[in-house]
């Protein structure tokens, strides 16, 4: 029966929850607002005075959405409570609505200015009182809304901080704020810099891999990545790739260093300091290790490289190709440089002509000097 | 002057109906709260106005008028409007003569609540 009579009725505030205030010394006119609000599918709670109003509005305003608010009343009238209302930080957002009779339009305006947003006129209309207490539970809902978002958006900082932090594991430092960082993008889809590659791998690593024990193998390699990592991280490089007891290491990006090729050749004396410590322990347990250095510099194209699923930041050009046939070419305790890389640093180092090597892709002999060490004004400058 | 507003406003009375949904046991309801809660106010605004405290009346005075008003009672609403306003201006010698009118008026509005059904 009448099927299609309930409906009707359930229109317009189901998707806004929040309860009304309603705040009036007068029984009549609360009795009337709680009817009208419950017809509109809103609840209410009533105060019969100011004072318990703000006792109100302290004890439980979490799922308030609106004050309605008479002026004249005992104890503390509108006016007090909507400045108390307004000048407490947890309430100051609350919408406040006056309700008015016609002879107190001047009291509504100074309650405007005072903070209300609007008024109620008596007698109550129930479709004026209904837009308006919409409007306040529509702004409450944005103002919800807003909250979740900002505390979404504070989870969402937090998870990417984690995030950074996870990746710096498993890059190099420079590359997890790259991806992190707003240029981030653009700097991925790949540019065109000068840029200066470090190739390094061990003599006779081979044939120690082939004689030694596995355990043995991945503790040396352990120690070696520990002692060059530390010192590609000191001198800034970014680290593309370890691959056994290779590393390619790049310098000026994503990060541009003006210096970079003087900060590859520190790192990479440094490298072969550092190694000849490790070669010295090692060479007691019987293994004969030594440590070459190819470097060069160039233009190139950096940018992400691979494909959906495995993504490295890597660097493509000639240069690289040089700098891994130098380190190729290079004998132990040999760091060659080519032609550009060395015009960079000459005032910083020490080197002797190994002459125009043939280097497997190129049609001319690239002429190459292998550094000795950094002239001795150059060996505290910190890189 | 308040003599020539009704008791009880026939169109208000219907207004307060029609926005119930002409629920009439609500409108009982209504009646029997202000029956029940605004003889205070009356009793606030003679003891006031006896005293001769003119602010004193301003507050029930504005209560009973807005109460008044809710439920049809023009006459009471008015002359209860005059005794807020009396108030507010400090005429406190008009107070004694408007808390007369105004309960010869509840008692008037009483009456025709009753004839109207809405009250026992």
């Amino acid at each position: 029966m009448g099927g299609h009579g309930g409906g009707a009725a359930r229109t317009g505030t189901r998707d806004l929850s929040g309860v009304a205030l309603i705040v009036d010394d007068s029984a009549v006119n609360r009795m009337l607002l709680v009817r009208h609000l419950a017809s509109l599918g809103i609840d209410a709670r009533e105060a019969v005075d100011g004072k318990s109003a703000l006792e109100s509005l302290r004890g439980q305003s979490a799922d308030l959405a609106v004050v309605l608010l008479d002026v004249v009343m005992p104890e503390m009238d509108g006016y007090e409570v909507l400045a108390a209302i307004k000048s407490d930080e947890a309430l100051r957002h609350l919408p406040v609505i006056m309700i008015s009779g016609i002879d107190e339009l001047d009291s509504v305006a100074r309650c405007i200015e005072l903070g209300a947003v609007d008024f109620l006129p008596k007698p109550f209309n129930p479709v004026i009182l209904g837009a308006r207490v919409r409007a306040s539970l529509a702004d409450k809902r944005l103002r919800d809304l807003e909250a979740e978002s900002a505390a979404a958006q504070a989870r969402l900082l937090a998870t990417i901080e984690r995030q950074k932090e996870e990746l710096s594991r498993f890059l190099s430092p420079q590359v997890a704020a790259l991806v992190s960082s707003p240029e981030g993008e653009q700097l991925l889809a790949g540019h065109r810099r000068e840029a200066t590659a470090v190739f390094c791998d061990l003599r006779g690593f081979t044939s120690f891999s082939d004689s030694a024990e596995p355990e043995e193998v991945l503790g040396l390699l352990r120690e070696y990545h520990k002692q060059m990592g530390e010192l590609i991280v000191d001198h800034g490089g970014t680290l593309e790739h370890f691959a056994g007891d290779g590393m390619m290491v790049f310098f000026n990006d994503p990060v541009p260093q003006p210096d970079h090729v003087a900060r590859a050749v520190r790192m990479a004396v440094a490298m072969r300091d550092r190694f000849a410590t490790l070669a010295a322990r090692w060479a007691k347990l019987g293994y004969e290790l030594g440590f070459g250095v190819g470097i060069a510099t160039g233009f190139a194209t950096l940018g992400r490289i691979g494909f959906e699923g495995r993504y490295d930041y890597g660097m493509v050009g000639a240069a690289v190709i040089v700098a891994a046939r130098l380190s190729a070419k290079a004998e132990a305790n040999q760091i060659l440089l080519n032609p550009r890389a060395h015009a960079a640093v000459e005032e910083l180092v020490e080197v002797e002509d190994v002459g125009a090597l043939e280097l497997k892709g190129f049609a001319r002999p690239i002429p190459t000097v292998n550094v000795r060490g950094l002239v001795a004004s150059a060996e505290s400058v910190p890189a | 002057m308040s003599d020539e507003l009704p008791i009880l406003d026939v169109s208000g009375l219907a207004e307060l109906r029609a926005s119930v949904g002409d629920d009439e046991n609500f409108v009982r309801d209504l009646v029997g709260t202000f029956l029940a809660e605004e003889p205070n106010n009356l009793e606030l605004v003679a003891a006031a106005a006896a005293r001769g405290d003119a602010e004193a009346v301003i507050r029930p005075a504005h209560t009973l008028k807005s109460s008044a008003a809710a439920i049809g009672a023009a006459r009471l609403s008015s002359i209860c409007r005059q005794l807020e306003f009396a108030g507010r201006e400090g005429r406190s010698g008009d107070l004694a003569a408007l808390t007369e009118e105004a309960r010869a008026a509840w008692a008037a509005t009483v009456e025709a609540l009753r004839a109207q059904g809405l009250a026992t």
